[in-house]
């Protein structure tokens, strides 16, 4: 049963990795449009694949993370934002068997819920001064894209993987 | 009835306590602060430390590319750094003689100490270990924190010009939180006294140029600087510095330069867009600003 704490480790390394070397890859002129969250996509796939309740708590805990890590002017809008869209694209879509255009479209719906939470807590504690056109054009669309082209890449192991774990529950419980 | 049924519905409350408790967290941390809980400095500094492990060997090898791409343009930067250094050294001679001259006239009207040293900053460089590219809340975490000396509100810049303020401070890291976050609703305001080079102080022919930077339009990725009045001899070109009015931002910082002046919204004074001196890209390392203490 460490498969659990060694996804969580994973996890968490794309948590480091995802402020530091894909901040390199990313080429300059990109910089200032998109901020990828990879491991909010991972976490889409923990709440589709395994269960709701695992990916909010595991979107609260990383988005606690990530706030206090880059503590500039509040804590807990990551976290809220994290924690509620995986769990409300998790009630909508979980299904353990769910092929790959449905988990394609929850990334893409998922992320834009993600990015509308974010921007809709900034624009209610009035952080933000952006119209939402404007905010969806130059910074969710391109973020929805390399979210996408990211769940492409990790879907067929991430998937094998969460099916193992979700299987090895059903075993224990029956 | 159906209210009843609804307030026992336990997925329903957890979710409003949920709710209300973001709310309250959102609300407690959004204002100054004084210092970070413990539990918030034991993450960030366990996780700075792992992060600085995964940043410098990126950006090393990220570098490594980008200084090949650019070795045509090394030539002509040599080209330049040569005329820049036969103009420092000639202009190093007369600086002594005037900071000699300044001394000794402070030493004559009485200075304190204290007003002595105001003006003495200490320059320490910092490493960058992550970034958070997230545009309304873009914040970097340099490596380092408390025990080095660091404070909340001082200056950070890199090389070219200003890029940020220190928003809070852990033990070993700390996060600089980016000119381009800048915004006049900001709950912890922090604007910038501004002025323009060779325009600080007022002489016969002209008033001194003064204004205030409190926002940055994302649009055109230009810096406001506010309140300028009618009569100022402010110009386009002309490069701005912090004037260090207000105490919280040094003297001399490097902003930018002035792309455009226009009447502001109101009519009154003026507004000019600041073409920010930073690049806010491909970081690696930033220049702290150490003030000296305040006496108490």
């Amino acid at each position: 049963m460490k498969r659990k704490q060694v996804l969580f480790l994973l996890l968490f390394l794309l948590f480091i990795l995802q402020g530091t070397v894909f901040f390199w890859l990313t080429p300059s002129s990109w910089q200032l449009q998109i901020y990828p969250n990879f491991v909010f996509v991972a976490i889409l796939f923990v709440s589709v694949y395994y269960h709701r309740h695992t990916g909010l708590v595991l979107g609260l805990i990383f988005g606690m993370i990530h706030d206090v890590i880059y503590y500039g002017e509040m804590i807990g809008t990551y976290s809220f934002a994290m924690g509620v869209s995986a769990y409300i694209m998790g009630l909508l879509f979980q299904m353990p068997r769910a092929p790959l255009p449905i988990m394609m479209t929850v990334v893409l719906l998922g992320s834009l819920l993600f990015d509308s939470t974010l921007f809709g807590i900034y624009k209610v504690f009035s952080l933000s001064q952006s119209s939402y056109d404007w905010a969806l054009l130059h910074h969710m669309l391109p973020n929805l894209l390399v979210h996408f082209v990211f769940a492409l890449i990790i879907y067929v192991p991430l998937r094998k993987q969460l099916e193992i774990i979700a299987k090895s529950k059903r075993n224990q419980t029956s | 009835m159906q209210l009843f049924k609804l307030l026992g519905n336990k997925r329903l409350f957890i979710a409003l306590i949920g709710l209300v408790a973001f709310i309250a967290i959102m609300g407690f941390t959004l204002g100054p602060r004084a210092s970070l809980s413990w539990p918030e400095k034991f993450m960030r500094d366990t996780v700075g430390f792992v992060q600085s492990i995964f940043y410098k060997p990126a950006s090393y090898i990220a570098g490594f590319f980008e200084d090949v791409r650019n070795m045509r343009e090394i030539y002509d930067e040599n080209e330049r750094l040569r005329k820049a250094v036969a103009q420092y050294s000639r202009e190093s001679a007369s600086y002594n003689m005037m900071k000699a001259n300044y001394d000794e006239l402070q030493n004559i009207m009485n200075f304190t100490e204290h007003q002595k040293q105001r003006y003495e900053y200490v320059y320490r460089v910092a490493q960058v270990i992550s970034v958070n590219s997230d545009p309304n809340n873009r914040t970097l975490v340099i490596d380092l924190g408390e025990r080095d000396g660091v404070r909340v509100n001082m200056s950070v810049t890199s090389v070219e010009g200003m890029v940020g303020v220190v928003s809070s401070v852990s033990n070993f890291t700390s996060t600089v939180k980016l000119l381009t976050a800048m915004d006049e609703q900001d709950p912890n305001p922090q604007p910038i006294a501004v002025t323009a080079v060779g325009k600080e102080t007022a002489t016969a022919d002209h008033k001194a140029t003064f204004g205030i930077i409190e926002s940055y339009n994302e649009k055109t990725g230009m810096l406001e600087m506010m309140r300028i009045p009618e009569d100022d001899p402010i110009e386009e070109g002309d490069q701005i510095i912090s004037s260090g009015i207000g105490g919280l931002i040094p003297q001399g910082m490097i902003i930018g330069t002035v792309d455009e002046v226009r009447t502001s919204d109101y009519g009154q004074t003026r507004t000019a867009s600041i073409v920010p001196a930073a690049s806010f890209q491909d970081w690696k390392h930033v220049i702290v600003v150490f003030t000296p203490e305040e006496p108490e």
